[in-house]
């Protein structure tokens, strides 16, 4: 297991490499001059000079792309265009508020999303089972934006349950933007556990628990859910990256001073080095994650083996 | 289950740890700080990189100039130098600083400070976004290029008298040393610092740093040690609030005591219902609609360009796309500015001399003319604009064709003068007459119609180089005259400015440049923020 984490992690370098090249390239694309961006109104000629050379972009593009490469070796993100600062500074700045509100969106995510396919699947063909699938389309279907601000709206304003969503976190903030980031994978996970459990109720192994006396809702939790749960557990890894990426939306609507907000506002200025190494840093996660569900496919079923 | 359960439990435990790192809220007593709201973060605190107004909000709170500039009617006025003498050709200033003047480390500031700092911006390795304010300096290239140590324009002639050398006369010079990168900033804590003196930037101004999370909010601390008056409230806090539906929900409830951007949609809304708090003002901006002067049909047909003027209907499309918050232009130069001309008429809608218009210009009833292209940058209300626009040209006769880009694509294609009629808008980064004049001055960078006359350089050259007050004001409105009666622009609307102040904030004015230079530490509390 040990060699198999290993060489996955090894595998992890050049889907990085290839990715940080697309990403260079794509960028290379973008129309504009970076010290436009750069200086507001008044780049003249001497200073578009100095600009281009400070960031090597007077060099050819294949020079630029070496430079680029050789940083990235070196682990140097490089500097931000418009915050004058380390792009690994900017983003471990703001990581810690995006892992909080991912991480509390996947456990919310989890638990409901599970809960709720769980019973639907108990339940399927009554009312309760028509509910959960309605409620997992709703959660699929609306858009982050306009859930996020209807919930402050109703939660805030009128009912004045929470307080307004403020960039300085506390718990209470913490409950509307995780809540609204989470309905899309509730959705999700309650569709594929409710998916996947009946199909795993129609094999053998459950009709024999029941006949030995287990209870009909026994049978399903103690048995059924855990041989369910790999696609479940794919669908959550597979996610992942859409919960930081859907955290952009999720960040600007709440004013949460997270990594998607700067890569939003990174977009908008064209701060090159910024938005490739936010990608690079997405694409890690993303990679990562998949590798930690690979492995807990052994661990939730022994008869895979990692090799 | 049971490792499921396990592994939830190990998120729980991760998630938590993570929050208790990255809950920290930063306290300050409600009723001793001026809450503000920034739409986005600043992107630095560096005085030599900043050139965007977020950054400036909080820095002109932290630096002082050698000028400061009132807000409201753009006079010079000294701040750190108490006096200076202008040489009689309007080319050596000497300034006579102010004594006892303390960074917010304790040390005396003196014009080495002033010389350093201002080097430090010309400095190629500096690379420093706001060079170009420094350089009408004597000597400024010949550093920039790295032909000289110094910069010979600036002299330090004792420790509390600065010269300065201009290459030409220029006017607006003391203005542009009222501007955050021509203030001091203490070369031992620029080197000590590093980069990092960008987000931790230490100035003499009324207002010293304390912290910055990014993306959440800076504070700003009252500083004890200030050679003024000291500011009545002692804290300030920016808070970055992305969303203007919620920044507006927050002042309501009490959360912020100004709010300077407000959701077009409800900005009517606030006017009426608010009518106290909600204060509506000229500010130095103008839209408009560009020629392109190097081409037919809009190349030497003043007829042509006056007819389009008159055609386009200005008030409904400030009143019914802009919720009545900009004003039609009549000009180049807008309201704010000491020279305005408030005689001038420019060209009121009226569809009939339009049409005659067209006729002289050798198109009746739009017959011979092919359909032009009208180029914005995509964004919901230039496409309004620009469709208003299409309809009322339409009413002649005129067919426009409308093409939208993203900004960087708009930009380059206008520089190139693809597009026979274009958007535009300038906001003044010097508060000058010269700084809006020069967008038709031919050959300047900026000049994206490619309009060009000898007669308006000429007097463009003549207004910026007056050392007469009086004389250049005469100037800059003859040049302005003369671009209206071209018919160089289709001249649509100049900004207004809206904020909103909470009643219990006293000391707020209207500033011409923009909400953005509110001398923040002017303000009080008449009564408990936050009511």
């Amino acid at each position: 297991m040990g060699t198999y984490i290993l060489r996955r992690l090894l595998l992890t370098i050049p889907v990085l490499w290839g990715i940080a090249t697309v990403v260079f390239f794509l960028l290379l694309v973008v129309p504009g001059d970076p010290a436009d961006a750069l200086m507001g109104h008044h780049p003249t000629e001497e200073a578009r000079r100095d600009i281009n050379a400070k960031y090597h972009l007077d060099k050819p593009r294949l020079v630029q792309y070496g430079y680029f490469m050789w940083r990235l070796v070196q682990l140097d993100l490089g500097r931000s265009y418009a915050h004058k600062a380390r792009v690994s500074e900017i983003l471990l700045e703001r990581a810690g508020a995006t892992v909080l509100l991912a991480l509390t969106a996947l456990v919310v995510a989890v638990i409901v999303g599970m809960t709720l396919g769980f019973l639907a699947a108990y339940r399927q063909g009554s009312w309760l089972d028509g509910l959960v699938m309605a409620i997992s389309v709703l959660g699929i279907s609306t858009p982050v934006f306009w859930l996020g601000l209807m919930a402050v709206l109703l939660f805030c304003s009128v009912l004045w349950l929470l307080p307004l969503p403020d960039p300085e976190i506390t718990l209470r903030h913490l409950v509307l933007p995780s809540l609204t980031l989470s309905a899309l994978l509730v959705g999700y996970i309650a569709r594929m556990t409710r998916s996947s459990l009946l199909e795993v109720a129609r094999q053998d192994f459950m009709r024999t628990a029941q006949a030995k006396g287990l209870s009909r809702l026994s049978v399903f939790y103690r048995h059924g859910l855990r041989n369910a749960l790999i696609p479940v557990v794919t669908i959550i890894g597979l996610n992942v990256a859409s919960l930081l990426g859907g955290a952009i939306a999720t960040e600007t609507v709440f004013a949460w001073p997270g990594i998607g907000r700067a890569m939003f506002q990174a977009v908008l200025e064209r701060d090159v080095p910024l938005i490739e190494g936010g990608v690079i840093l997405l694409a890690f996660v993303f990679v990562i994650a998949n590798i930690v569900v690979d492995v807990s496919y052994a661990a939730l079923d022994p008869r895979i083996r990692l090799k | 289950m049971g490792k499921l359960g396990i592994g939830l439990a190990a998120l729980l435990v991760i998630n938590a740890i993570v929050a208790t790192v990255t809950i920290s809220g930063s306290w300050t007593p409600r009723n001793e700080t001026l809450m503000y709201r920034f739409k986005t973060d600043a992107p630095t605190l560096d005085p030599a990189y900043a050139h965007d107004t977020t950054s400036s909000t909080v820095l002109q709170c932290i630096v002082d100039g050698l000028t400061e500039l009132d807000a409201e009617t753009l006079d010079v006025k000294p701040e750190l130098a108490e006096s200076w003498e202008i040489s009689e050709d309007g080319t050596v200033y000497t300034f006579h600083l102010r004594r006892g003047v303390r960074f917010h480390n304790g040390r005396e500031v003196t014009a080495d400070d002033l010389k350093y700092s201002m080097e430090r911006v010309l400095d190629p390795k500096t690379a420093a976004d706001q060079r170009w304010v420094l350089e009408e300096i004597v000597g400024s290239d010949e550093f920039s290029a790295r032909k000289a140590d110094h910069v010979a324009g600036i002299e330090v002639l004792d420790p509390y008298t600065l010269r300065i050398r201009i290459k030409r006369p220029y006017a607006p010079f003391l203005g542009l040393l009222s501007m955050e990168a021509a203030s001091p900033v203490p070369r031992e804590e620029v080197e000590r610092l590093g980069e990092d003196f960008a987000s931790r930037p230490v100035g003499c101004g009324p207002y010293r740093f304390v912290v910055w999370k990014r993306d959440a909010y800076i504070i700003l601390e009252r500083y004890d040690d200030y050679w003024g008056e000291a500011p009545r409230i002692k804290y300030i806090k920016f808070k970055v609030i992305p969303e203007d539906t919620l920044a507006l929900e927050k002042y309501l409830h009490g959360e912020f005591d100004l709010l300077m951007e407000l959701p077009v949609k409800r900005t009517r809304d606030m006017m009426e219902s608010r009518p106290d708090e909600t204060k509506v003002w000229p500010m130095l901006g103008v839209y408009y609609i560009g020629f392109n002067h190097t081409k037919p049909p809009f190349r030497d047909n003043v007829k042509l360009r006056q007819a389009l003027n008159y055609a386009v209907d200005k008030k409904a499309i400030c009143k019914v796309i802009l919720e009545g918050v900009p004003i039609p232009a009549r000009g180049v130069l807008p309201p704010g500015f000491p020279s305005f001309d408030e005689e001038l008429q420019g060209y009121p809608y009226d569809p009939g001399k339009a049409k005659a218009l067209l006729a002289e210009g050798g198109y009746p009833g739009g017959k011979g003319l092919s359909e032009i292209i009208l180029q914005y940058n995509t964004s919901e209300a230039h496409e309004a604009i620009c469709e208003a626009i299409k309809n009322d040209l339409a009413d002649i006769g005129v067919k426009v064709r409308l093409r939208n880009f993203e900004w960087g694509t708009h930009l380059e294609s206008i520089r190139n003068h693809e597009p026979e009629m274009f958007r535009a808008s300038w906001l003044a980064d010097v508060p000058s007459e010269d700084n809006f004049l020069q967008l038709l001055v031919t050959g300047k960078e900026s000049n994206y119609s490619g309009y060009s006359s000898p007669e308006f350089d000429e007097l463009f050259d003549k207004s910026r180089f007056s050392t007469n007050p009086d004389e250049q004001r005469r100037l800059y409105r003859e040049a302005n005259r003369l671009a209206v009666d071209d018919a160089a622009w289709l001249f649509l609307y100049w900004y207004r400015d809206v904020m909103m102040v909470k009643p219990y904030v006293k000391g707020w004015v209207r500033p011409v440049q923009g909400d953005f230079r509110m001398p923040l530490h002017k303000l009080e509390f008449t009564s408990h923020p936050g009511s």
